[in-house]
């Protein structure tokens, strides 16, 4: 049995699969990893299943003992990783052997990080998902982001990874929204102040939903910003009284009571929950059949490998065969 | 039918625009018709106050297709189809350390007891599930215990509280904070990975609390521990 020990646990870490579906009627946030895309890299990247339970880190990341050798890949934001005091880069799979070291810390480029390990991390599902819900206190390891001293079990190897890294992620610059439940309840001057400059992520940005900040969108007074309780959806813009825009995410509540002018289209999430609050994000308009267009694009391309390309730098071999070897001269 | 698309993967049935037994009762005759069809690609379907959402899967389905296919249904006719429903008894132990508030209904002219004889014994409609999981929006509460929430929301209301906000009365399925009049708490757990049904109750189904004192608490409380509760119910309608 593979074993990996929280050494320090990182700002927020959480055991994160694809999410727990089939149970919102009863109120189950679906939770699941926000960068969906990153986190099925690292797993791709290693040869588990797409829904192989990960770690994800944000902000800052975790560092952990190696208790058995295994091979593990991040993906995600750029968190400088080192082993045992040497520089590795993420994105890559890594072979890591018992009593190594391995630290992540700060990220760059994004905020949130995906630890995957061969064979995914072991833990104890409910409702047929491994995602931790931190609200409800269910889930993941113990319904809890981890803390040090936790000792969290991975599985075996599924397949060799193979010789791949993950190739750079071009996208758009917009974040683009499908109109939403009452979207007219705003009228042409809220739409157009919605899809003009741009909003700022305030410092209330969490697993639950993005606080923004930026040009306030009135309802029309009548009926205004109240509905009635309805179901949430990932990426439902809602604008409560007051008219800043709240971007529900993966741990919102299911049914929420406040006026809905959108939804961010899917192929954008893993855009919008890597920036860091002070980055400015800007919406365009995008139709309901074109977004299920690119999302269904998107999703055949992280499927077919499409993000992966073949590694030749070799750096990332030679350091932790060399570290065997020295350890196999040891013995 | 009014269906629309405000998300990649889920199709919303509106039936009205205000709280309504009615409309609970078409829209859950909706869900047991759509369950019945069993349409290739539906995932899962939530039901709220005057709708009724479906998620399906992109790669499976398509929102054309299903529009088409639900487009058929006779919103009338459901009306008319018998469901079947569970009523659900909850224990409750009013007052003291389970229900700090039961007094507060002072001004509202009501005694401890009024108010749990007011409360208890009574079917309250589950309209639909949310907030946190299992929290039940419930509809029949008598408007003498309409009362605004707390000026100064708890940090933690326990598990299994039962209480009153505003025009609502529901329970907390888990620990969190709140700004509800706690009357009572009920031993029995409201979320329960082990069990089969981890949330007891469903859109459409009906809750009455049954008033208990604290001996019986403690008993049902041991009852539980050892596997020997079992909760009950009844079901109604259907043939």
């Amino acid at each position: 049995m593979m074993m990996l020990k929280v050494k320090s646990p990182g700002l927020y870490t959480t055991v994160q699969d694809l999410g727990r579906y089939g149970h919102q009627a009863e109120g189950f946030s679906p939770a699941g990893a926000m960068d969906y895309r990153a986190f099925m890299l690292a797993n791709q990247l290693l040869g588990n299943d797409d829904n192989a339970p990960g770690l994800e880190m944000t902000f800052r990341g975790a560092s952990f003992e190696v208790m058995q050798d295994t091979v593990i890949a991040a993906a995600g934001a750029d968190m400088a990783l080192e082993i045992d005091g040497d520089a590795f880069s993420i994105g890559v799979p890594i072979p890591v052997f018992k009593g190594s070291l391995v630290e992540f810390g700060a990220a760059e480029n994004g905020s949130r990080t995906y630890l995957a390990a061969a064979g995914g991390f072991r833990v104890d599902r409910v409702l047929g998902s491994a995602s931790t819900h931190v609200r409800s206190g269910i889930g993941g390891y113990r319904g809890r982001t981890l803390q040090a001293g936790d000792v969290i079990r991975t599985g075996d190897m599924a397949a060799a990874p193979g010789p791949f890294r993950i190739a750079g992620i071009e996208e758009e610059e917009a974040v683009r929204v499908i109109p939403g439940q009452q979207y007219d309840r705003f009228n042409e001057e809220m739409r157009e102040k919605l899809f003009g400059e741009g909003y700022t992520l305030t410092k209330d940005c969490d697993r639950m939903g993005y606080r923004l900040d930026g040009p306030v969108l009135e309802a029309d007074p009548d009926p205004g910003h109240d509905v009635l309780s309805e179901p949430t959806q990932l990426g439902s813009i809602q604008v409560p009284k007051g008219g800043k825009p709240i971007v529900l995410l993966n741990d919102r509540q299911t049914a929420g009571g406040y006026a809905r002018i959108g939804t961010v289209a899917r192929v954008d999430i893993p855009k919008l929950v890597q920036k860091q609050p002070g980055d400015t994000v800007r919406f365009e308009e995008v139709s309901v059949e074109e977004a299920t267009a690119l999302y269904r694009e998107e999703m055949e391309k992280i499927r077919d490998g499409g993000y992966l390309e073949i590694n030749n730098d070799f750096r990332s071999h030679v350091r932790p065969t060399a570290g065997k070897l020295a350890r196999i001269m040891e013995r | 039918m009014d269906i629309r698309q405000f998300a990649e993967n889920a199709l919303t049935i509106y039936m009205g625009d205000e709280i309504d037994e009615r409309v609970n009762r078409q829209l859950v005759a909706l869900r047991h018709h759509i369950e019945g069809m069993e349409v290739e690609g539906i995932d899962e379907i939530v039901l709220s106050y005057t709708s009724l959402i479906i998620y399906f899967d992109i790669f499976k389905t398509d929102a054309r297709v299903l529009k088409e296919t639900l487009g058929d249904i006779d919103e009338e006719a459901l009306l008319e189809e018998e469901i079947e429903y569970r009523v659900i008894e909850i224990p409750v132990c009013y007052g003291g350390e389970y229900g700090p508030d039961l007094g507060n209904f002072q001004d509202n002219g009501l005694s401890e007891q009024e108010v749990i004889d007011l409360h208890g014994n009574k079917e309250y409609l589950v309209y639909m599930l949310g907030f946190m999981p299992g929290f039940p929006y419930l509809g029949g509460l008598d408007e003498k215990l309409h009362k605004a929430r707390l000026e100064t929301p708890r940090v933690r209301i326990p598990a299994g509280s039962v209480g009153i906000g505003g025009r609502q009365t529901g329970m907390y399925p888990f620990e969190s904070p709140g700004g509800w009049h706690l009357l009572g708490r009920t031993p029995v757990p409201l979320f329960d990975p082990g069990r089969e049904e981890t949330i007891l109750y469903a859109a459409g189904d009906r809750i009455i609390y049954r008033p208990i004192d604290e001996a019986e608490y403690r008993r049902i409380e041991e009852d539980i521990a050892s596997g020997d509760y079992e909760i009950k119910y009844e079901m109604k309608g259907g043939q």
